[in-house]
């Protein structure tokens, strides 16, 4: 049996690692990305394996090396990364390619993560809190800080000791997760609750409502057409900005001509 | 003409301290959420005694920019700085009790301030791109420690950008709402009808991008649920946000999500 030398990461040095990760795009550049964020975040755990100041400071460059990932997932591969290291001190992997394992991960990670966080969880959260708080629950921003938290931290932080203990098996994190099923769901639902929130147009707080004197669904279905109008001149490429700076001049052009 | 003595430079002082470290969050530290507008609207209405105006700037402004997504390197709108001027600038330059129309012009005077802070952000970015090559350069012959140093470092550079553009946005933007107040009535009657519509604006740049169709079937459900329970049954808000949560989820399992 080979005779390793045993260097162990415990959970408080993985805590140390999850702890700066949340500091991984303070440095975030067009160029260089999260490179120098990784290295920070992995720092912790290579000072704790490779005591000799050489090796250490070889091991530190090679991390300072481009990565760019969703900065959530990023912790996914921090664990695997941690892992890979200490097989490599120990000696039981000296040939580990963590470069390689790196490369592999980040980009599918980076879409994965784009799309179920900013992309699904988000407007989700958003979608749900805001209906609450045009309606009078001054509460609301705290349950989006909730709703979306819940999500963000727990898989922020099992990700990483996942990564750690199956060495980067994207495929354990996937079937684990069901991002994309997941992306889809939230996504069917914060239309569902967008729609419920437009129906609600006659109980919004009255700085929304427009002061009409018609009926409660008459209201709701001019908001919703409204809407689905906008829908259609936004998809025909307006952006937000522009839309907004019409829209104000259309409201200028609607008061001059009396009609509001 | 509002005066700038020293309360209101004190609030517009600490208005861009917050900003600056709510801004951390967009992207530096720890990414929360607390940067959202839903989040920084509130806290910078209640900061400044006008709970009001930050309630109807964050829910607009969140419902705008939610989809606005940071992916690779694309330099979303900074809704953050939006959302705190948008706040401080109806509240202050109403002396803490912003009228609708105001709110609405202070919206409409961020919208025209996106394209600079987006500017700001993308120069922050490719400055920072400085501090990766300075901690490879020198950790040949030094430790970790100035890696830290010099990844720290962009969170100063992050705080300073969102707290500049803060101290120059306030002032200018006090002083326009002067110089609104002395506008026709016209003026106000438009500004309290663009509120109005902008909700609207932000529910359609959503479907925009969570769903293909212009006319969802998801969105025309939850629509229907909540009609009918708000109209006929009367249910409080919270029942029947559940009620299109609980819809939107059968339907997507009975439809077997087919999008």
């Amino acid at each position: 049996m080979a005779d390793y030398d045993d260097k162990k990461i415990g959970a408080a040095d993985l805590l140390a690692v999850f702890w700066r990760s949340l500091l991984i795009q303070a440095s975030w550049s067009f160029e260089r990305m999260q490179s120098l964020g990784f290295a920070y975040a992995v720092e912790p755990a290579l000072r704790k394996l490779y005591p000799d100041r050489a090796e250490y400071e070889a091991r530190l460059r090679l991390h300072q090396e481009y990565f760019n990932t969703q900065p959530y997932l990023a912790s996914f591969i921090l664990g695997a990364v941690v892992r890979l290291e200490q097989d490599r001190a120990s000696g039981r992997n000296t040939a580990a390619d963590v470069s390689g394992l790196k490369a592999a991960l980040m980009s599918p990670l980076g879409a994965l993560g784009d799309s179920f966080f900013w992309g699904a969880l988000k407007p989700l959260a958003a979608v749900t809190a805001t209906a609450l708080l045009m309606t009078g629950s001054s509460w609301a921003p705290l349950l989006f800080l909730f709703l979306y938290n819940v999500w963000h931290l727990g898989i922020r932080a099992s990700a990483l000791f996942l990564g750690y203990a199956n060495s980067g098996d994207a495929v354990d994190l996937l079937a684990r997760y069901r991002f994309t099923k997941m992306a889809k769901l939230f996504k069917v639902i914060s239309l569902s609750v967008l729609g419920g929130m437009l129906g609600m147009l006659p109980a919004w707080r009255q700085e929304f409502r427009p002061a009409m004197n018609v009926g409660d669904l008459f209201l709701a279905l001019s908001g919703l057409a409204i809407t689905l109008v906008l829908t259609g001149i936004a998809r025909k490429g307006g952006s937000p900005v522009k839309i907004m700076l019409g829209l104000a001049a259309c409201c200028l052009a609607l008061a001059y001509a009396g009609v509001i | 003409m509002p005066i700038f003595d020293s309360p209101m430079l004190l609030a517009v002082l600490g208005t861009a301290v917050v900003c600056g470290l709510i801004g951390l969050d967009r992207t530096a530290a720890g990414q929360f959420m607390l940067s959202q507008p839903i989040v920084a609207g509130p806290l910078t209405g209640w900061m400044l005694g006008d709970p009001t105006a930050g309630i109807v700037i964050g829910a607009v402004l969140e419902l705008i920019w939610v989809v606005d997504m940071p992916v690779g390197t694309f330099v979303p709108a900074n809704s953050t700085i939006s959302a705190v001027c948008a706040t401080a600038i109806a509240a202050l330059g109403s002396e803490g009790a912003a009228s609708l129309a105001v709110i609405g012009f202070s919206l409409l005077l961020t919208t025209g301030m996106v394209p600079v802070t987006m500017a700001a952000d993308t120069v922050v970015r490719k400055w920072n791109a400085r501090l990766a090559f300075t901690a490879a350069a020198v950790t040949r012959e030094s430790s970790g420690r100035t890696l830290a140093k010099a990844h720290l470092l962009g969170l100063a550079v992050f705080f300073l950008k969102s707290f500049a553009l803060c101290l120059l946005f306030l002032p200018a933007g006090i002083a326009a709402v002067a110089l609104f107040g002395q506008m026709p009535e016209t003026f106000h009657r438009a500004m309290s009808f663009f509120v109005k519509l902008l909700p609207l604006l932000g529910a359609a740049l959503i479907v925009r991008r969570l769903s293909m169709k212009s006319v969802d079937a998801f969105l025309i459900i939850g629509f229907i649920l909540a009609a009918v329970a708000g109209a006929v049954f009367h249910a409080p808000a919270l029942i029947i946000l559940v009620l299109t949560v609980t819809g939107g989820w059968l339907g997507a399992r009975y439809g077997g999500l087919r999008r």
